[in-house]
């Protein structure tokens, strides 16, 4: 078992024995995955204490592979680990004992993206996130990152899957963690994203390479996004643990917390009002997120360069095309509910295009439009 | 006389073949036997002709009677060889004169008791009889009005095997019966029953109704999607009623189709065929030769709508065996050797809910997963999707009150105009509608403003069009400047035609 580990010359042998004593204990951590403080308070204990919580009847066997463990040959993923003894580890991670004490990183720029300590936005939510949300992730993902900020997030569907296919596209810093290994495929549906994080962007794993994932590891995962960022930002979120875990997360690591408002009417919104009324910050946008990091007084090393496009193509705006933008970030959002008035229905469908056409507006499921920030 | 030769036809898939029935009667023991590829409803008009000769009066030979069907080389079927074959074995047995059975054909199952039943294709029957050159076409009263529809032959009906007999001998034929009441609405079994509808009790839905109209109008393939009950099969049944007539060699072919598919023509229609199969069709029966002359129901939708209601339910090949009829306007069917062409230029209507609880875009109130909705998309998507023309939506609690309903009669006229517009531009390119538009008539036909090129090209960049989906705007920019009366393309239309585009089929999460 133990030629899990590639050897790296960076992590330490203590670091990577504790990934694989992990890797070790999947299955039975994986009993503790719906609890999640549980969870939490057993990724802090230290290695024997680890074994002496978990182990049972396999002890002896665990106890002799622990002793008995040591850097073996590498293994297929052309990654590397660094672990919490080494300089370029991120120093957000350091604080607290539950936070993993190893990562494998893969992917094109991962390194030295984690090493500078650029400052990080984790952008979380649903993953059965409405029209509204996917493109709210993905506009805010984008405006970040054109600002020279990293976004982390959690390698799943919905809004983190928006937030770092947004963050790609505008080729910024993207961070995902798995919940397996390095080197276990991701479901289908996020393949291609995975693709695209490995060419231009960087994954991250505290699981040895071939560990398949399991529910724990999803939740194990929740703390290192929310423990790589300076700002989490919540879009759209049931009112329920697997949304909302990540915020939790932040707010005990003293992270800043924010999240973006929806409609009351709809229970995506429940979780990020919820978090709002108990005291979270409320952003509408990237900008909002800029401010949240520069009063906070950290890392103001990068200048905010919004892009200048949404601005300038908002305020050109023709007066029939700022109407019926305005009507459908009212919530008229189908070409039926913009007709009437008088107003001609091939005009408003023709105004429609356009608008999407600027990238203002996205034709969502079921033909309903979409507002959206513009890019590129 | 001991041989005598009678004309008759039969129908092998859709083509009408000539058929000669030659019958031998010559001294042996009493036996009758048919040869030349006799299927078994041909063998056992044996026993048919046997009867129907002796009930009617004559004499059936008790000798050695030996019924050959020229040429030998391929299958018949069918009874409607029945009268030609009693003729022949009178007229071999001397009882009619052989002179009289040159000179014309005889098509018609007989009966027990000698009375002649009509057969399945008699309008098909009745054009070949023409082509063949015979003057004279012998049948039952009853589809004898299909029949006259073919002009430059007399249809002579005989309603009893011995009005045949009076026929030949040089008498006169039975009377026409009397039409019954035209009933004139639709070719399809359905739409005839159908009362008759209107756009006009369509509430709401403007957006859609404009849709369907544009449809209408350029002939354009459309798709309604929307949730359960907002009355996306109501709208589509709606179609025939704004559709421009059949004219009349449209209306014989239709007719001919439908007469080869066993259905009664009393006269043509003027109403377009309205064709809505259950979606648990195979594609045999929806592409046709499930069986011999079996027409599918792509020819029978020939020259108007086929209507497939909750496309997502039909089974993946017949979907896609939907690809050849909607790009050629034709289908070729090869079974057992032998091959048939139908004509399929028909408009597709498909109507689909957005996801499988129906209920997507509406919110909360869907509860589908990503994938589930994923997996649904791609049942759609692909070849069959990139060529349907337009894609209207339908939305929940779009009652419209304040829109005055648009009745077919005004939708009709508005069809009627752009119709005629298309006409007169396309005279000369072979098609009539803006949808049967090709690339070079797109580039001479549809002239883009700078605006307007501006559009579609942005679009294709950011992959809102595929090439074919430019195509397709364009025909459809075409159309709605038609509905306006416009001679140009403005940037209006094509903007328009941008927001009623079918969504790109996307196969995998983005950032590919």
């Amino acid at each position: 078992m133990s030629e899990q580990n590639a050897p790296e010359p960076d992590a330490c042998v203590e670091c990577r024995r504790r990934s694989w004593l992990l890797a070790a204990l999947s299955a039975s951590l994986d009993f503790s995955a719906a609890d999640r403080p549980r969870l939490n308070s057993l990724l802090a204990l230290d290695d024997t204490a680890l074994i002496d919580a978990l182990a049972g009847r396999r002890r002896a066997e665990l106890q002799a592979g622990y002793e008995a463990f040591e850097a073996g040959e590498p293994s297929g993923m052309a990654g590397e680990s660094i672990c919490r003894h080494c300089t370029a580890f991120p120093r957000m991670l350091v604080d607290d004992p539950g936070l993993p004490w190893l990562l494998n990183i893969s992917g094109a720029e991962g390194r030295e993206r984690l090493a500078a300590g650029d400052p990080m936005v984790a952008i979380v939510g649903s993953r059965r996130a409405s029209d509204y949300g996917v493109e709210m992730a993905s506009s805010v993902a984008r405006g970040v990152a054109a600002s020279g900020m990293g976004v982390v997030s959690a390698l799943g569907a919905g809004v983190a899957a928006a937030s770092l296919a947004g963050t790609l596209e505008v080729d910024g810093g993207a961070v995902a963690v798995m919940s397996s290994g390095l080197g276990v495929s991701p479901t289908t549906g996020l393949r291609a994203l995975y693709r695209g994080l490995l060419r231009s962007g960087c994954v991250v794993a505290e699981l040895p390479d071939d560990c398949p994932g399991r529910r724990w590891g999803m939740v194990a995962s929740e703390r290192i996004v929310a423990g790589l960022a300076d700002v989490v930002v919540v879009v759209e979120a049931e009112d329920k643990p697997t949304d909302l875990a990540v915020a939790l997360v932040g707010q005990s690591l003293g992270r800043c917390v924010a999240a973006m408002p929806g409609r009351v009417t709809s229970p995506l919104s429940r979780g990020t009002h919820m978090l709002l009324r108990d005291g979270a910050q409320l952003v509408r946008g990237a900008e909002d997120v800029l401010e949240l990091l520069y009063t906070r007084g950290e890392s103001a090393r990068s200048t905010p360069r919004l892009a200048a496009v949404a601005d300038a193509s908002a305020a050109a705006l023709e007066p029939r095309l700022a109407a019926v933008l305005e009507r459908v970030g009212a919530g008229r959002d189908t070409p039926d509910s913009l007709t009437g008035e008088g107003a001609d229905g091939d005009e408003v469908l023709c105004a429609l295009s356009e608008l999407e056409l600027l990238g203002l507006l996205a034709r969502g499921e079921g033909g309903r439009y979409v507002p959206r920030e513009p890019w590129g | 006389m001991v041989l005598a030769r009678a004309h008759a036809f039969t129908i092998d898939l859709l083509q009408t073949r000539h058929v000669g029935v030659e019958v031998d009667v010559r001294a042996g023991l009493p036996a009758f036997t048919i040869v030349g590829l006799a299927d078994a409803a041909v063998r056992e008009a044996r026993e048919r002709i046997n009867a129907a000769i002796r009930n009617s009066g004559f004499e059936f030979p008790a000798r050695r009677i030996t019924a050959n069907l020229a040429p030998g080389g391929f299958p018949k079927s069918g009874p409607g060889l029945d009268l030609a074959l009693a003729c022949a074995v009178l007229a071999a047995s001397g009882q009619i004169p052989q002179a009289a059975l040159e000179q014309c054909a005889l098509f018609g199952e007989l009966a027990l008791d000698g009375s002649v039943r009509p057969s399945r294709g008699t309008l098909a029957v009745a054009e070949a009889t023409r082509r063949a050159g015979l003057p004279r076409l012998l049948l039952a009263g009853s589809r004898a009005h299909e029949a006259q529809m073919i002009g430059g032959l007399e249809v002579a009906v005989v309603e009893r095997l011995s009005s045949a007999v009076r026929v030949l001998s040089g008498g006169a034929p039975d009377p026409l019966p009397r039409p019954r009441v035209s009933r004139g609405k639709g070719s399809s079994t359905p739409a005839k029953t159908l009362p008759a509808v209107d756009l006009g009790e369509v509430r709401g839905q403007p957006h859609a109704v404009r849709a369907l109209v544009i449809a209408a109008a350029g002939a354009h393939s459309c798709l309604l999607s929307g949730p359960p009950g907002v009355g996306k099969t109501m709208l589509a049944h709606r179609l025939p009623s704004i559709l421009p007539p059949l004219t009349r060699s449209e209306a014989i072919a239709v007719a001919q189709l439908h007469s080869a598919a066993g259905e009664s023509i009393e006269e043509l229609c003027a109403a377009r065929p309205f064709r809505a199969p259950h979606h648990s069709i195979t594609a045999a029966g929806l592409i046709g030769g499930a069986r011999r002359g079996w027409v599918g129901e792509v020819a029978l939708a020939h020259n108007g709508v086929l209507f497939l209601d909750e496309l997502s339910e039909f089974a993946r090949p017949t979907l896609e065996a939907l690809r050849q009829p909607l790009e050629d306007g034709r289908v070729a069917i090869v079974r057992g050797g032998h091959s048939a062409v139908h004509p399929t230029r028909f408009m597709l209507v498909a109507a689909t809910n957005p996801c499988p609880c129906g209920h997507g875009g509406e919110g909360e109130r869907c509860s589908c997963s990503e994938a589930a909705i994923a997996r649904y998309r791609r049942r759609l998507s692909g070849p069959l999707l990139d060529r349907i023309d337009l894609l209207a939506t339908l939305h929940r609690g779009s009652d419209g009150e304040n829109t005055p309903a648009l009745t077919s009669a005004q939708a009709r006229n508005e069809v009627l105009a752009a119709r005629e517009r298309q006409r007169r531009r396309l005279r000369g390119e072979g098609v009539a509608v803006n949808a049967q538009m090709d690339a070079r008539m797109l580039s001479e036909h549809v002239r883009l403003d700078a605006r307007g090129e501006e559009m579609l090209r942005r679009a294709h960049e950011w992959g809102l069009l595929s090439a074919r989906g430019q195509a397709r705007v364009l025909r459809v920019a075409r159309t709605i400047a038609d509905l306006d009366g416009s001679s140009r393309v403005r940037a209006r239309d094509v903007g328009a035609a941008l927001a009623l585009r079918p969504d790109v089929a996307v196969a995998e999460a983005p950032a590919a």
